[in-house]
């Protein structure tokens, strides 16, 4: 199964990443509506791109409530996938993930987490510094 | 509400006197006369401010203006423009920086933000979507540009919200130095004309925004088919390509090379020394990585470091080649950790490189003439090249200490007080650009004829006149400078990066307009505007008693034959170039638009 990775020393911060990502799922552009986020640091003068890394032990699925179990793998991509309709954005599973790769939903009850476009994910398509893999 | 039109439809008015916050609703409409931007911004600032007013008085405004692009997915959409009456020249001015701020004001929900009145106390405005706050500032007076950044997200959010975006001043703004810009991000300049002296006399340190919202535009899949098809030419357009390596100090080979290059208080256009800092070279010797604003594939920006004996290590985001000339050439460094330091400085505290190195190439010749000695100097020794001396003027023009006073209030104060006018080295009180006009013809008409001093942005034709291979020529630049303001009056006002010019053209830009806001745009119909735009701009200006004496260059440009290096020999005539501009532009002898061009162009 492929997965999704980034190399900071290679992320410019132009954050055109999160423009297709919001703009692929949701038709408008909205950083906070993109499951991968690009943080600058003004203290290491790099750019640090968070997204889901399909971590094998998933402890975002293990920290969902068992009475909700909104989380589960999509068996072709591997990606997390979130069940929008059982979510209730309780905010367990932005705790367990050792990425800072899973964000609430600015406007809905549920949360945001790279379903990998399907298997074709348009930021690493897009990005233009190759920071981004698939693979 | 949804509005699948690209803009908020939304002004944000901040009242500093009465503590009061405003929304007013901005319609399409008003859009598509005055695009974005510059023009968006011009607009208001002749509407509201007149140009007779103190610029830092509580009359002035700070008027923030997005292009309609903003917090889209069109390259490079993150110019954010700021009007105001310069302090420095006395004219009407804007400043432009990238970065991640101006989107950030969009994702708030705003397309503007004006800062009016004066607060007794100092304040900061925090704008979080619907939510504006101004809230006090004293402990964050006195610091550093960095330094307020780092608190501001520290208070607002514990230091763990990443999306917060900060334009702040440092102490050059406190002070009200005339030369002090307003930094976004840390490293993103509104950079010339002063306007960090106009928020200092506001009591205003810092504008902390966040936002939330969508931005929604009218054809969202025509608009990714439209950047699918633009970005590949970043990584193929020569100038793309070369600025990803080398960032803008790409020009060094090129300027130097051609014997332009400010050195030494623009007392020489080559020195052999400047070779050291070629971009292959600056890319070799000091970059560590890429760095780009919003929305950027071509991310010329970049993170250098060094360590040196005089300074310890010294890390920033920078130094770009305006600043490298000015601060640098400018004033005689050979260094890269003298370069480093004195940028990292004007950084620290605030103040615009180019004319802080104008200034401090001032004393340097005023020092090297005895005109200036130890005794005004406070014991420096204000020789060109000396970094350690100009570190310690800078700190002393930011404080407004000793001859720094003096320089705080501009060049042409300074050079008057001092009793040699003459080497100030400026138009309307402004600091050239690197590019010294007698290697380039082209570019003393766009020193003379801007409508904020010796801006370089205002035209850039120095490239156009390298390629046509006639830049010695005075003749036939009056079409060149006029069509490039022109083209720079619509770029700036769709709030788009002028470097993304290289590989996002006009016609892409039109298709843009169309796929983000739903309305049609000719390219006659921006040519229209933008010189309306101009027009304007010229004329809050003539209200204030500018004309020909105005437009005027230094003597060491129309009198001084260049003294060596490839334009040697060369001096500038100006007067010439005027007439025929002026023709051009339809205004008068005397540099005034003629009332029937104004007339033909709807300005009242």
């Amino acid at each position: 199964m492929k997965v999704l990775a980034a190399d900071p020393n290679k992320c410019l911060g132009c954050r055109i990443c999160e423009q297709w990502c919001s703009m692929f799922h949701f038709r408008v552009n909205n950083p906070k509506k993109s499951r991968i986020s690009v943080v600058r640091s003004h203290e290491t003068y790099m750019d640090y791109p968070f997204s889901c890394q399909q971590c094998a032990d998933t402890p975002c699925i293990k920290a969902c409530p068992v009475k909700i179990q909104a989380l589960s793998v999509d068996e072709n991509t591997g990606a997390i996938k979130v069940d929008e309709e059982k979510c209730i954005a309780c905010g367990l599973c932005v705790k367990a993930c050792p990425n800072q790769a899973i964000k609430k939903h600015p406007t809905e009850k549920h949360m945001l987490i790279c379903d990998l476009c399907g298997g074709d994910p348009q930021c690493v398509k897009h990005c233009p510094g190759d920071a981004l893999f698939y693979n | 509400m949804s509005k699948k039109q690209g803009i908020a439809g939304q002004l944000l008015r901040v009242d500093l006197t009465t503590k009061t916050v405003t929304k007013e609703e901005l319609s399409i409409e008003l859009y598509l006369e005055y695009i974005g931007g510059r023009g968006m911004a011009a607009y208001f600032l002749n509407k509201e401010v007149d140009s007779k007013t103190d610029a830092l008085g509580p009359d002035n405004k700070l008027i923030f203006f997005n292009g309609p692009f903003s917090g889209t997915m069109v390259p490079g959409n993150n110019k954010i423009n700021v009007a105001f009456k310069s302090p420095l020249t006395e004219t009407y001015s804007y400043a432009l920086a990238g970065g991640h701020f101006g989107p950030e004001i969009r994702f708030a929900g705003y397309d503007g933000i004006i800062i009016e009145g004066k607060s007794e106390e100092p304040v900061y405005l925090w704008i979080n979507d619907d939510n504006v706050e101004i809230r006090p500032a004293a402990n964050l007076w006195g610091k550093t540009i960095a330094e307020t950044d780092h608190l501001l997200k520290e208070e607002l959010a514990k230091g763990k919200d990443p999306h917060i975006h900060v334009a702040c001043i440092g102490r050059g703004g406190e002070n009200q130095v005339k030369l002090a810009c307003i930094t976004a991000d840390v490293f993103r300049e509104f950079g010339r004309g002063g306007c960090g002296a106009v928020m200092g006399s506001k009591n205003l340190k810092a504008i902390a925004v966040k936002g939330t919202k969508d931005v929604e535009v009218a054809d969202p899949q025509g608009l990714m088919n439209l950047v699918e098809k633009v970005q590949p030419n970043f990584s193929v357009v020569p100038k793309a390509v070369v600025r990803r390596k080398q960032g803008t100090n790409e020009l060094v080979e090129h300027i130097n090379g051609a014997g332009f290059m400010c050195t030494k208080n623009f007392s020489e256009g080559y020195a052999e020394a400047n070779k050291l800092f070629e971009g292959a070279k600056f890319r070799e010797a000091v970059v560590f990585n890429d760095a780009a604003c919003y929305s950027c594939a071509i991310a010329c920006s970049k993170n250098v470091a060094i360590v040196s004996t005089k300074y310890g290590e010294v890390k920033l985001e920078g130094p770009e080649f305006e600043t490298l000339g000015l601060l640098g050439t400018n004033c005689g460094l050979t260094t890269w950790d003298d370069v480093l330091k004195v940028s990292a400085v004007c950084d620290e505290v605030g103040l615009d490189s180019i004319t802080a190195g104008g200034c401090v190439a001032l004393a340097m010749e005023c020092f090297e003439k005895g005109i200036l000695t130890r005794k005004e100097t406070n014991g420096l020794e204000l020789k060109f090249g000396n970094g350690e001396a100009m570190v310690k003027l800078l700190y002393m023009i930011a404080n407004r200490e000793g001859i720094g006073a003096d320089l705080a209030e501009g060049p042409v104060y300074a050079a008057n007080k001092w009793g040699a006018p003459e080497l100030a080295i400026h138009s309307k009180g402004m600091t050239p650009a690197v590019y010294d006009p007698r290697g380039a013809k082209g570019m003393a008409l766009t020193y003379a004829t801007s409508p904020k001093g010796a801006h370089h942005m205002v035209a850039p034709v120095f490239g156009g006149e390298m390629a046509a291979g006639n830049r010695f020529e005075e003749a036939g630049k009056e079409t060149l400078v006029r069509n490039t303001q022109l083209n720079f009056c619509i770029v700036d006002s769709l709030g788009i990066c002028a470097t993304i010019q290289n590989g996002f053209s006009r016609d892409d830009q039109i298709e843009a307009f169309k796929l983000v806001t739903g309305q049609e745009i000719t390219q006659a119909k921006l040519l229209l505007f933008a010189e309306k735009l101009f027009n304007m701009e010229r004329m809050f200006n003539v209200k204030n008693g500018f004309s020909r004496k105005d437009d005027t260059l230094p003597k060491r440009f129309t009198e001084e034959p260049m003294p060596n290096g490839e334009s040697k020999g060369q001096t500038v005539n100006l007067e010439i170039m005027l007439d025929s501009y002026y023709a051009l532009m339809q205004w008068d002898n005397n540099g005034i638009p003629k009332a029937e061009k104004l007339k033909e162009l709807g300005i009242v």
